[in-house]
């Protein structure tokens, strides 16, 4: 199972990887787009700076994850199969229980749609979005 | 490079990607896929690199910071971007301008001094009638010599440049209501150097915050590169290398010439190139081709020097801007002459792979380790064949088994300045722009569409461009080109009479067989966008399609744009009242929601003229037709069939 | 094979179950509860009396969850002793299930307030799904709603009959809302958010009467001033279910009294949610944390140890997270400083014109509590920190911050993960 992880000394810190996300994730898929759909796709990871340094970061899909014990509405789950924690967006009531249980600060609220956000890894996708964003390569896609 | 096929509608161009690939040279194809995904930034306009407190962004989904260190959101800052490209765009067209006039001071400098070293340029008075007409202009006494015509002329022209107050002699040439508009808003321009300073200025740190403002600022810079410099290019050129007639020519790889020694000529300005094509039949040259088994010199173009020497001349077309990489693929090319403009960095590269020999000849635009011959007026021919030589003895280099030129060519005819459009349309002894008035009045020509610009390869290389144009004149709305445009259709063969029969309407179609001009129109280079305003301007003057240039059945496009000269043109053509339709992308506004509403809607009601982006050909078509239509319904002309 | 029987059928007892078969899938799992049919979603009530969420998605697993686990469930089976001795329990229909490892899940109830008419048609506790769905079928007819009590059941009751377009004014005994979660400062913004949305609150009073003729027609308040309603909602907190345990012998404080492998005092029965007093991170003591998150980590970590495992539970924490019309809050640890109390250090931030409000409890160089109020991104990191007891001593001026998160931090984490190669 491939996971992301981030090579910080590549990182400049453009956050072309958090434009990407937000697209990938729009019902267009297209920048222009997206941007005028009405519910406006939002980022699922970012980069943030520390040190010098920056720091993309995602959901880790945790093999004992906390947000997944914290979701009082069932709707997050640990998919042992695909080691991915799932979220059922019909389920979430927004409670924002997962934000407050993770560990990295990996998931992030959408205030408007009630949902978190968080890395899926790009499942509808042959791999994350992200790693071809990335104009230094600083996106790793590798095998845990 | 994936998909190959969907690269261009251009089979010449295909067949030499495929060779490119074969031969393991990268083209701007691969290098665009090396770039994606491109930044969402970058794209959208927020990106703030004025200052060393930034860069700053602003994030564009309004979770992150909504403005930059120094206080300025999206608006402001994509604004101040917008506007510094206007400034770039306008200043890469004055410039020309400004080498083309210090030409003519050349000239009269010759006719004062008479010394023997000044004659060895070459250059002529061509269009002596063409001198007096525009020297009346700026009220010089034509009845002077031409010695003292031109040395006043060049000296009013260069003036042009540097002066700081009052307007630009060529803005006369608008309508009086079009003034009015201009004067109202305080954009008329007043000296070409100091509008593009003025703007410049106004985007550093703390200067203008008030988006409309910067854009208005924008348009008066880029009124000065339509009604200035580029204009100044246009005329002073028809003046010294003599105005363009229809010609006939040939396009596409294919006019380069296996058993010849091919020269292309590459970028912007025609003065060195046109001793180019004066060199090319150099006896002592030839003989020395021939020498070395080839049976001749073959000169071709890309790009804009590319159209200069084909509406003069009737040089062949290489190919249009994407097309530059691959006329060195094809193996053939013996040297490549560059000057400015739209000359890839890459080609240093791609040259490297192949014999072809890279020559730069402005002390503006060179390359590291490339053959540098520096062009000198006053020494005009001389140059010109020191660069042929260096061509022709490069033949010898040549490796038969990596040539292969595609054999696509195709006709076309150019040279239709605003002159001989209305030459053309009311016949030899009835010169005036009549006929062409009323050809729209009544419908037969629904209207007019200039359709210029780039090529990007973010679009499928010349799609766009001959997708919308067959629309258009399939509507019978006849288009005027120029640029890289103009040879992207004429390449799928739009610009022979005959395309006339095939695809224009009824009404194009009857007016195009009867004066035999093809139903597009081929103007010139992309500074001759200033003959579609001068033009213009004299449909109005001629009467009876309103009284200022935004009331005329017409609009703009440019669908495969890339430079930061296209996005001048638009904002010359939009403050001269014109619709104008940004394809193949818009610019990088949208991450300002005012500023883009500003371009795309609040522009109208300001300047007549509006932007609009879109990025399918056949919905341009119908918005620009549209257009058209709600023009001819205000002017109370007939709809058309 | 061995026994396992587990009282309560909710987040503390499905966690266990699922902790349970994890390593062990042959022996008997029994569950008793007094509540009706599968687990559900104890804090959904809420939105579903808001009509946030259908009735279908309030289940917490599904209905093949027993099967699948081979686990026998007993419903609507009210444990009544324990024999700790012949390790028996007996039920309310008399019948007996004996044990190997038991573990007393029994959860809260709600506290009934000591007002009088209290027991009238027309007034509700609010804690269970039948409680939810006896409320929503009182609502036709309802025009205005007085909900005793300014804690996060009382107002999300409160929020949930707004959203039904119900007249819903609370009545808050102490000086703020949320007193249990949050400070003045935030409570008050909470307060103006709820009142933006047209809830009264009514703070420093308590209802003295509740008035009626069997059915609720006024809420008399400690001021005599008299609001006409016909629903009352009391949302006055709930106390452990200790009873059973105290009556066995099982040492009991607050609530059930567990050690770090979640027993209690005796040797074969564990403790979990919200009847278990365990030891508070934040708090340096014994506490009764009734809250969803802990009852699912303590359910997990005693079910791994009557199945033999060797778990340390660290301890709970008093945290919450909820949003009210938009306007999300995070409590974590300790949200005041008590008067009087030495060594401890608070800092905050506060921009009312956007209710966006952060403030940091501090003892020495640990984290030991954080309010947030309208921004909440990172409050993870920030739990993070007092649960792991991370020093903070190399970030400490920077745990304000907006963009304070995982990457200021990561030098400090004891586990060092695998994320930046």
């Amino acid at each position: 199972m491939k996971q992301l992880y981030y090579k910080i000394k590549k990182c400049l810190g453009c956050k072309s990887c958090e434009i990407v996300c937000a697209v990938a994730h729009s019902a267009s898929g297209d920048l222009f787009k997206a941007l005028k759909e009405e519910v406006l796709s939002l980022p699922r990871k970012k980069v943030s700076f520390a040190k010098g340094n920056n720091y993309p970061l995602s959901c880790r899909h945790c093999q004992e994850p906390k947000c997944v014990d914290a979701c009082m509405a069932a709707a997050l789950k640990y998919d042992t199969e695909k080691k991915l924690v799932v979220h059922d967006k019909t389920r979430c009531v927004g409670c924002w229980m997962c934000i407050m249980s993770c560990p990295y600060g990996a998931i992030w609220p959408d205030a408007k749609v009630k949902i978190p956000l968080r890395c899926d890894k790009c499942q509808d996708k042959e791999e994350p979005s992200c790693l071809k964003a990335c104009p230094t390569g600083a996106v790793a896609w590798e095998e845990v | 490079m994936s998909k190959i096929e969907k690269k261009s509608i251009d089979l010449a161009v295909l067949e030499t990607l495929k060779k490119a690939q074969d031969d393991n040279v990268k083209t701007c194809w691969d290098r665009l896929e090396a770039q994606g995904p491109q930044c969402g930034f970058g794209q959208l306009g927020v990106c703030c690199t004025v200052c060393s407190m930034g860069p700053c962004r602003i994030d564009p989904f309004g979770e992150g910071a909504q403005t930059g260190v120094c206080g300025a959101d999206a608006d402001t800052i994509t604004a101040r971007n917008l506007a510094r490209k206007i400034a770039v765009g306008a200043s890469a067209h004055s410039d020309h301008g400004r080498d083309v006039a210090l030409t003519l001071a050349l000239l009269a400098q010759k006719h004062a001094h008479a010394d023997k070293s000044a004659h060895s340029h070459g250059y002529e008075i061509l269009d002596p009638e063409k001198l007096k007409k525009l020297a009346s202009e700026f009220g010089i006494d034509i009845t002077k010599s031409q010695e003292e015509i031109v040395k006043e002329l060049s000296k009013k022209l260069l003036e042009e440049f540097g002066k700081q107050e009052g307007e630009l002699n060529f803005t006369k040439r608008a309508p009086e209501k079009r003034r009015q508009i201009w004067k109202k808003l305080n954009i008329i321009p007043r000296g070409i150097d100091r509008e593009v300073v003025e703007l410049l200025h106004t985007t550093t740190m703390g200067v203008d915050n008030d988006y409309k403002n910067i854009i208005n600022n924008g348009m008066r810079c880029a009124l000065s590169d339509g009604w200035g410099g580029s204009m100044i290019a246009t005329d002073v050129q028809d003046v010294i290398l003599g105005s363009p007639q229809p010609i006939r020519g040939k396009v596409n790889l294919g006019v380069l010439k296996e058993n010849y020694v091919n020269i292309v000529v590459h970028g912007h300005e025609p003065i060195l190139s046109e001793m180019t094509v004066k060199a090319a039949s150099d006896s002592e040259l030839l003989k020395l081709a021939k020498s070395l088994g080839a049976q001749g010199i073959n000169l071709a173009g890309i790009c804009c020097t590319a159209n200069e020497v084909l509406m003069r001349h009737g040089i062949p077309v290489a190919g249009n801007f994407l097309q530059q990489e691959l006329a060195i693929v094809t193996g053939a090319v013996e040297l490549m002459m560059v000057d400015v403009q739209c000359i890839m960095p890459a080609l240093k590269e791609v040259a490297s792979c192949y014999h072809t020999k890279l020559v730069t000849t402005s002390s503006k635009a060179r390359f590291p380790g490339v053959t540098h011959v520096e062009f000198e007026v006053h020494d005009a021919y001389e140059t010109a064949k020191k660069i042929i030589k260096i061509g022709v003895e490069n033949f010898a280099n040549r490796k038969k088994d990596r040539v292969n030129i595609p054999k696509h060519e195709m006709d076309l005819v150019a040279g239709f300045t605003k002159e001989v459009i209305f030459n053309m349309l009311g016949g030899r002894y009835r010169a005036s722009y009549r006929p062409l008035n009323e050809a729209i009045i009544a419908g037969k020509i629904r209207g007019l569409a200039g359709v210029v610009g780039c090529n990007n390869p973010k679009v499928q290389h010349d799609y766009f461009h001959t997708a919308l144009v067959k629309e258009l004149i399939k509507n019978d709305v006849l288009v005027l080109q120029t640029g890289c445009a103009a040879i992207a259709c004429a390449k799928q063969g739009l610009l022979i009479p005959e395309a006339a029969k095939t695809y224009a309407g009824k009404g194009l179609q009857e007016i195009c067989e009867a004066v035999g001009i093809p139903p597009v129109l081929h103007l010139g280079s992309c500074v001759d966008n200033s003959r579609i305003l001068t033009a213009a301007s004299r449909i109005i003057e001629e009467g009876g399609l309103g009284e200022d240039l935004s009331d005329i059945p017409a609009a703009g496009c440019a669908p495969e744009w890339m430079s930061e000269k296209a996005i001048t043109i638009g904002f010359y053509f939009v403050a001269s009242g014109v619709y104008t339709i940004f394809g193949g992308g818009p610019f990088s506004v949208l991450g300002s929601q005012n500023v883009t509403d500003y371009l795309t809607k609040g522009l109208e009601s300001v300047v007549g003229g509006r932007f609009e982006f879109c990025d399918d050909p056949l919905k341009m078509a119908e918005l620009m037709i549209a257009h058209i239509d709600k023009k001819r319904a205000a002017l109370k002309l007939k709809t058309t069939c | 094979m061995k026994q396992y029987l587990i009282i309560g059928n909710s987040a503390a007892g499905i966690s266990a179950v699922e902790a349970i078969r994890k390593d062990d899938k042959s022996s008997k799992v029994t569950v008793v509860s007094d509540e009706e049919g599968q687990a559900y979603c104890r804090c959904l009530i809420s939105y579903y009396l808001a009509g946030d969420v259908r009735a279908d998605k309030i289940f917490y697993r599904p209905e093949s969850f027993y099967r699948e686990n081979n686990v026998q469930l007993f419903s609507n089976k009210r444990v009544t002793g324990i024999d700790v001795k012949k390790n028996l329990v007996t039920c309310a229909d008399n019948s007996q299930l004996n044990y190997d490892s038991l573990l007393i899940s029994t959860g809260a109830s709600a506290i009934v307030p000591d007002v009088k008419g209290i027991n009238q048609k027309g007034v509700f506790v609010f804690r269970t799904i039948n409680d939810a769905k006896g409320i929503e079928s009182s609502l036709p007819g309802v025009k205005t709603a007085c909900v005793l009590g300014g804690g996060l059941v009382g107002l999300k009751a409160a929020y949930a009959l707004r959203k039904r377009k119900l007249d819903v004014k609370i009545i808050v005994k102490s000086k703020q809302i949320l007193s249990q979660m949050l400070d003045n400062v935030a409570a008050g913004l909470v307060q103006k958010r709820l009142e933006s949305y047209g809830i009264e609150v009514i703070i420093g009073q308590d209802a003295a009467e509740i008035i009626g003729d069997g059915k609720v027609k006024a809420v008399k308040l400690t001021d005599n001033k008299e609001i006409q309603c016909s629903l009352v909602v009391a949302g006055r907190g709930v106390s452990p279910n200790i009873d059973l345990a105290k009556a066995a012998g099982i040492k009991v404080n607050k609530g059930i009294i567990a050690d770090s492998a979640l027993r209690t005092s005796a040797a074969n029965i564990f403790c979990a949610g919200d009847v278990s007093e365990t030891y508070d991170l934040a708090l340096g003591d014994f506490a009764v944390n009734a809250l969803w998150t802990m009852a699912v980590e303590q359910g997990k970590a005693s079910g791994m140890n009557m199945s033999g495992g060797k778990v340390d539970y660290p301890g709970s924490i008093g945290m919450n997270a909820t949003e009210f019309f938009s306007l999300p809050i995070v409590s974590l640890g300790i949200n005041k400083i008590k008067e009087g109390a030495q060594g401890y250090e608070q800092s905050q931030t506060l921009d009312a014109k956007n209710s966006i409000y952060k403030k940091i409890i501090l003892k020495g160089n640990f984290l030991v509590g954080a309010v947030l109020i309208g921004n909440i991104k990172n409050s993870g990191v920030l739990l993070r920190l007092i649960r792991e007891r991370i020093n903070v001593s190399l970030f400490k001026d920077e745990l304000l911050d907006e963009n304070f998160g995982f990457a200021r931090i990561i030098d400090s984490v004891k586990e060092r993960e695998r994320i930046y190669v």
